[in-house]
């Protein structure tokens, strides 16, 4: 434990090289691209309206439990975005900077942290066009909207503690490449993101679905902070994931800051 | 009080692991037979200690070691048993240019890889002039240029610029100086000895024995991941370098039937020997040797001659020199010559000798009978890249003063 606080420590003592990695990620990502920055806008809207058709032409439904259909699905792949793909850049993130992690030293969760940046600038874009597209439909926005900063921490902080401890052994053993990819697509069913908790709350594995995924809760907190009296969010549940992402948090942390010291040499 | 304190540090890799299994059954057999393991110790039981101020060379051969324990001194990689103590602030120049990214402006570059070495946004920023005055003028233009677009040149040049700029209590440098063309390793050594001359610790790993000597007080020998030798340069490198001479001087027959040749000429002996300055044990580039030649004439009446080749190790012939014919009976037959001092350059060199009849038929070739080092040497030098060419003779060359007009 003691550890893990002299390793957050460090990590905050060496901020200014953690923002200069984000900064890099973020201006060559879309660097010799002819859209640039507007792929943050291109992506999540095409997968709502793939969804859109999905649902709307094909099983003909229009409305989740009374709530805008485009809403609730753009605010669910926004979410999922964003836990994705920091999920998997926080996996990648050692094996795509082995020439600096072979070649100098510094703490290197910061490799892993600044990982982060590039999917949180897709998310803010995304953010904005959520709005864009909640205005345009005469939807007003959630009175909660002020506690999206919240649901962004949460969700970063179950995103970061599940992939470090991926990325521990993903240098290794190099099969955890191929298994996020696989946890990516299938969280995105088993978790309410095309869909809503609605039709299931009222089961009786519907406690034991909330432990095992935490992301269902922090979904719903994150549309009841954007959908106008969205009240699909129970407190419970999302006091339970908020417990359960802190100790990902936490065996996160201390997988890591066991598994780092090796690092180099499996590379 | 000591700044390093490295105390029987040690690294083992295990060399079966980096394979991995090979099928899946094999992967299965693996994991539950308790494999005996193939290790392999990179560094073993090394201890030293190193005062504030005191500038390392590390050097051994291939293989000796030198990267892992900069790497283990570095922190990049944890040794298996051992501890070290550091007291200060540590930059390692394992590679120029560390973390670059080929997208990124030059300028930006810059900053990247300054916060990547160490140094502070405010840092860079006060030095941003001098790094770029340092890189050369012509970085000015593209500095906002990907650096993808850079010639290598230009890219080595800026990024050894950064690393010069650091400034840490101790300095790890792996062979660094080995970059650019003539001009600026000349700058960039020049700026290393004005790093060297002030209170900081230097670490320096290096096949260049002449930058070793030039910069470094202590020396440390590695041979097969452990200490050889360590303390004063002047001692470890006369060391070093005669246990590296594995010279082949002097072939001796006293039968002539257990010696090489055939029914018309055998070898009797063969010697090279360097005529060395008083104190010095290893042949160097100034130094004269004599070759003696001794061999069995088997028929009566001949017209012989021997003509002697050198090569250079890369299998060229630098030159060949032979005796005048001479009709010579049989008997043991005796040729010497003396190759001068400053003529020869740095390197390996072997020698092959043939005794002809009538200048024209070969009796017998003498092949690689000697093999040999010369040894660098200069004084007062601020250069320490490789002499180039064969030969290094000393010629009278110089320079003066005509006039003061213009």
């Amino acid at each position: 434990m003691l550890e893990i606080l002299k390793k957050i420590k460090e990590v905050y003592s060496e901020k200014e090289l953690l923002v200069i990695l984000a900064k890099r990620d973020i201006s060559v990502r879309y660097k010799q691209t002819v859209l640039g920055l507007a792929w943050a806008i291109v992506r999540p809207c095409a997968t709502m309206l793939i969804f859109l058709f999905a649902f709307k032409q094909v099983a003909k439904v229009n409305s989740f439990s009374g709530y805008p259909i485009q809403l609730v699905i753009f605010s669910g792949i926004l979410f999922w975005n964003y836990f994705a793909n920091s999920f998997q850049a926080i996996c990648n993130s050692i094996l795509v900077n082995s020439n600096l992690v072979a070649k100098v030293y510094f703490p290197r969760l910061i490799i892993c942290i600044s990982s982060i940046a590039v999917s949180l600038v897709d998310f803010f874009i995304g953010l904005i066009v959520y709005f864009i597209l909640s205005i345009s439909m005469n939807e007003p926005i959630s009175q909660m909207v002020f506690l999206v900063p919240v649901a962004l921490f949460l969700i970063t902080c179950f995103s970061l503690g599940l992939g470090l401890i991926f990325v521990s052994y993903s240098i290794k053993f190099r099969d955890i490449q191929q298994i996020t990819p696989l946890i990516v697509q299938y969280g995105f069913f088993v978790t309410p993101i095309v869909y809503t908790t609605d039709e299931f709350s009222n089961k009786g594995w519907f406690f034991y679905y909330n432990i095992i995924n935490p992301l269902a809760a922090m979904v719903e907190f994150f549309r009841f902070t954007l959908i106008n009296q969205y009240n699909l969010f129970d407190l419970n549940n999302l006091i339970l994931s908020i417990i359960s992402s802190f100790i990902v948090l936490l065996i996160g942390l201390f997988v890591f800051n066991h598994r780092e010291s090796s690092f180099v040499d499996h590379l | 009080m000591s700044i390093i304190d490295v105390d029987s540090i040690s690294k083992k890799y295990n060399l079966s692991s980096q394979k991995g299994p090979q099928s899946i059954k094999e992967g299965i057999i693996d994991f539950f037979k308790k494999e005996k393991k193939e290790t392999f110790w990179a560094v073993e039981d090394i201890t030293f200690q190193l005062e504030k101020g005191d500038k390392l060379g590390i050097i051994g051969n291939n293989g000796a070691g030198k990267s892992t324990l900069l790497k283990i001194l570095s922190k990049i990689t944890k040794p298996t048993s051992g501890k070290i103590t550091v007291k200060g602030k540590v930059a390692s120049l394992l590679e120029v240019g560390t973390g670059f990214h080929p997208e990124l402006s030059g300028r930006e570059n810059i900053y990247l890889n300054g916060a990547i070495l160490g140094m502070s946004k405010k840092d860079i920023s006060k030095q941003f002039d001098e790094i770029v005055d340092f890189a050369g003028g012509q970085i000015t233009k593209f500095l906002d240029t990907p650096v993808k677009r850079y010639s290598s040149g230009m890219y080595v040049r800026l990024g050894f610029a950064i690393s010069a700029h650091l400034n840490p209590d101790i300095l790890i440098v792996d062979e660094v100086l080995a970059v650019g063309d003539a001009d600026f390793q000349k700058k960039s050594l020049g700026k290393m000895k004005e790093v060297a001359s002030n209170d900081k610790t230097i670490l320096f790993v290096s096949h260049n024995l002449t930058a070793v000597s030039n910069l470094c007080n202590k020396t440390l020998h590695l041979e097969k991941g452990k200490i050889k030798e360590f303390g004063d340069t002047g001692t470890v490198l006369t060391n070093y370098l005669s246990s590296l001479q594995h010279n082949v001087l002097n072939i001796k027959f006293n039968q002539i039937s257990d010696s090489i040749g055939n029914d018309l000429v055998r070898l009797k002996s063969a010697i090279l020997k360097p005529n060395l300055l008083d104190g010095q044990q290893f042949l160097d580039v100034r130094n004269s040797f004599d070759i003696e030649i001794e061999f069995w004439n088997l028929l009566d009446n001949q017209r012989l001659n021997i003509s002697l080749h050198l090569y250079a190790s890369t299998g060229e012939c630098i030159f060949n020199i032979s005796t005048e014919p001479q009709t010579l009976n049989k008997g043991i037959i005796k040729a010497k010559t003396e190759i001068p001092g400053n003529f020869l350059n740095d390197g390996n060199y072997f020698i092959s000798f043939m005794i002809v009849k009538d200048k024209s038929i070969i009796l017998y070739n003498f092949e690689e009978v000697f093999n040999f080092e010369i040894a660098d040497y200069r004084e007062d030098t601020t250069w320490y890249g490789k002499f180039p060419g064969y030969v290094r003779p000393k010629f009278d060359f110089s320079i003066f003063q005509q006039t003061e007009e213009i």
